[in-house]
């Protein structure tokens, strides 16, 4: 892949360009208590053009919205319903490997058997420029060990690499070429000392661990041979805040509930997760999974086992803001080490 | 932009009041505008309300003319209750068919036995409806259905002509007999030293509650059923009916799209042990 060099300045005159040719320009943004999240700076500005750590919260956000309409109901009597679309051309600047990969992960997910239309729709009109990590950020990630960082390998269209000197690009698709392409006056050729920082950068991050076996910690799991003791001890913890599942950038699931307004309204899809306890109650009161540890389990097997058969990697991408967010301490990162450990 | 989410306009035909909460509703979807709909036993639908949401129901009948079909519903929640208020000639939404149904193929010259308690006869009638259907494909059927009452007995008069097939036996319990009732008393599971099959060759298909599902798993595999042979249908919370809301996700499987009629191998997988 051909990698280019990229000044700040140029970088603010091509962010400055590329702000023109979209409906929504989602960037990491500094909010009120100085929390870092993604927000739109098409008109208000306020982007960062780089940070320190990742976003409280991922822009998962932007592609599947805490609430999204499905249809209108038009008339309820009738049962009249009128598609929704949303045609919003986004950028989405400065997102982080980890989340890179998770995006790509939910587009094989919502793609895959009969498709989602939504999430495709909105993918299809984004264009994801990801911001690799110098440095390592929150000190509970653990995204080199997932293989989602600290630079991402696919599912970016723009991928931009912090040097001392400026940034090194490399287009991941048609659509990063073609930034590169409409902005050539903008970019030059990569130094071979470039190259040389980001193995250095590189080197720095993988010394410091020991790859984790994906393939031995899915056998335990899905052999059943995760002591009962360790699923007893996160269903204590578990105080059901749902903020793994708020946080988490590869969690989907949700659920379907209409709102009406007298004889119209719509039916929308809401951010739903397995902690809750009636994420399997089924009319007539029936819970086929009652008990907090089984949502757990539920949660990690999906992610740890489950997908990495079906995906050949884990959907855990290492971001650590479930670890940081759990009021009681249960980390997923632990559980893996205590899985690999005893197995 | 195919929105999958967006249900197609149906329009109650009949209704059929089947026990004291229990209707049965014969639906047609506008074909003019989507075409006739396409199903096999054992697949699901999504019905909707405006205004109520919607919920998953098994076709309770083979495709009629111009792919009419019938689903029956119970009044147990905020959508079924709304249902029940509906009149013929009234619209509601579907979208479907979605989930797998049994190995038909698999099933020719073979015995069948069917255990059905309560409203779970309702899944397993699009099957025997079609078994019925080419009757000479298939070996002797046996039909077990159980209920609280004799009053909540569901098809009492198409149950009568099941009887009339050759070979072909009907066995029928309830839990609280009435005075009139002159039948068998008790669990389903009374009844099965009654069955007349070779279990090393029959297939076995049950639906009803997860706890009678359970035992009846448990008699038939002691009376020599194959563990292949033996399939059940299941019942989960689903919202979306194709794999993507995460509700019905069961070690990996989603019980919307690998499901909901799975094989007692399959279900031991999934960690379901009778």
């Amino acid at each position: 892949m051909q990698r280019f060099f990229i000044t700040k300045e140029n970088l603010k005159v091509l962010i400055a360009s590329l702000k023109k040719d979209c409906d929504e320009f989602i960037a990491p943004k500094r909010e009120h208590l100085d929390d870092l999240v993604f927000g739109d700076a098409k008109n208000e500005g306020g982007e960062l053009l780089e940070y320190e750590g990742n976003s409280v919260i991922s822009p998962r956000a932007f592609l599947l919205p805490q609430t999204e309409p499905l249809f209108e109901i038009q008339s309820v009597k009738n049962c009249g319903f009128r598609p929704i679309e949303d045609k919003k051309t986004r950028i989405f600047y400065g997102v982080r490997p980890c989340d890179i990969k998770a995006i790509s992960l939910m587009k094989e997910f919502f793609l895959q058997g009969i498709e989602d239309t939504f999430y495709k729709q909105k993918l299809e009109h984004s264009v994801f420029i990801s911001l690799a990590c110098g440095k390592r950020c929150f000190a509970k990630s653990f995204c080199n060990l997932m293989d989602a960082g600290p630079v991402a390998k696919e599912g970016f269209d723009l991928q931009l690499i912090p040097l001392s000197r400026g940034y090194l690009a490399e287009a991941g698709s048609k659509k990063g070429s073609q930034i590169i392409q409409k902005n050539k006056k903008l970019f030059s050729k990569a130094l071979p000392d470039d190259e040389k920082e980001i193995k250095a950068l590189l080197k720095n991050f993988a010394e410091r661990v020991k790859k984790i076996d994906f393939k031995k910690l899915a056998n335990i799991m899905q052999e059943d041979k995760v002591s009962p003791e360790v699923w007893d001890d996160i269903g204590q913890r578990c105080v059901v805040c749902s903020g793994c599942i708020t946080l988490c950038p590869t969690c989907s699931c949700f659920s379907i509930v209409d709102r009406l307004d007298g004889d119209k309204g719509v039916r929308l899809r809401y951010c739903d997760g397995c902690p809750y306890a009636g994420f399997t109650r089924m009319a007539g009161g029936s819970t086929p999974f009652p008990l907090h540890k089984e949502h757990i389990r539920r949660f990690f097997e999906h992610k740890l086992n489950v997908d990495l058969q079906r995906y050949g990697t884990p959907s855990c991408v290492g971001c650590g803001r479930c670890i940081q967010a759990c009021p009681g301490n249960i980390s997923i990162k632990k559980f893996i080490d205590t899985v690999i450990l005893n197995g | 932009m195919n929105n999958e989410y967006l249900p197609k306009k149906a329009i109650i035909e009949k209704i059929i009041q089947e026990s004291s909460d229990t209707k049965t509703f014969l639906l047609c979807l506008n074909h003019r505008a989507y075409g006739r709909l396409k199903y096999k036993p054992g697949q699901f639908l999504m019905l909707s309300l405006a205004g109520f949401g919607e919920a998953p129901f098994t076709f309770a009948s083979i495709p009629g003319k111009d792919g009419r079909f019938q689903v029956s519903v119970r009044r147990v929640g905020a959508l079924t209750n709304a249902l029940h208020q509906f009149k013929e000639k009234d619209i509601v939404g579907v979208r479907g068919p979605y989930g797998n149904t049994f190995p038909l193929e698999k099933l020719k010259k073979k015995d069948l036995l069917f255990v059905a308690g309560g409203c779970g006869i309702a899944p397993l009638r699009s099957l025997i409806q079609y078994v019925f259907k080419h009757r000479k494909e298939y070996g002797k059927i046996e039909i077990i259905y159980g209920c609280r009452t004799p009053g909540d007995r569901f098809y009492r008069a198409e149950m009568e002509s099941w009887q009339n097939n050759p070979d072909t036996k009907v066995h029928l319990t309830v839990d609280e007999p009435d005075e009139k009732w002159g039948g068998s008393c008790g669990v389903v599971c009374v009844l099965f030293p009654k069955i007349k099959l070779n279990p090393k060759t029959s297939f076995a298909f049950i639906c009803g509650p997860a706890l009678m599902i359970k035992f009846a798993i448990r008699d038939i595999l002691k009376f020599g059923f194959k563990e292949p042979n033996i399939w059940a249908s299941l019942e989960r919370y689903m919202k979306c009916g194709i794999g993507k809301c995460g509700h019905c996700y069961l070690k990996g499987k989603y019980v919307c799209l690998d499901g909901p009629n799975f094989s007692y191998s399959q279900m031991k997988e999934l960690g379901i042990e009778a």
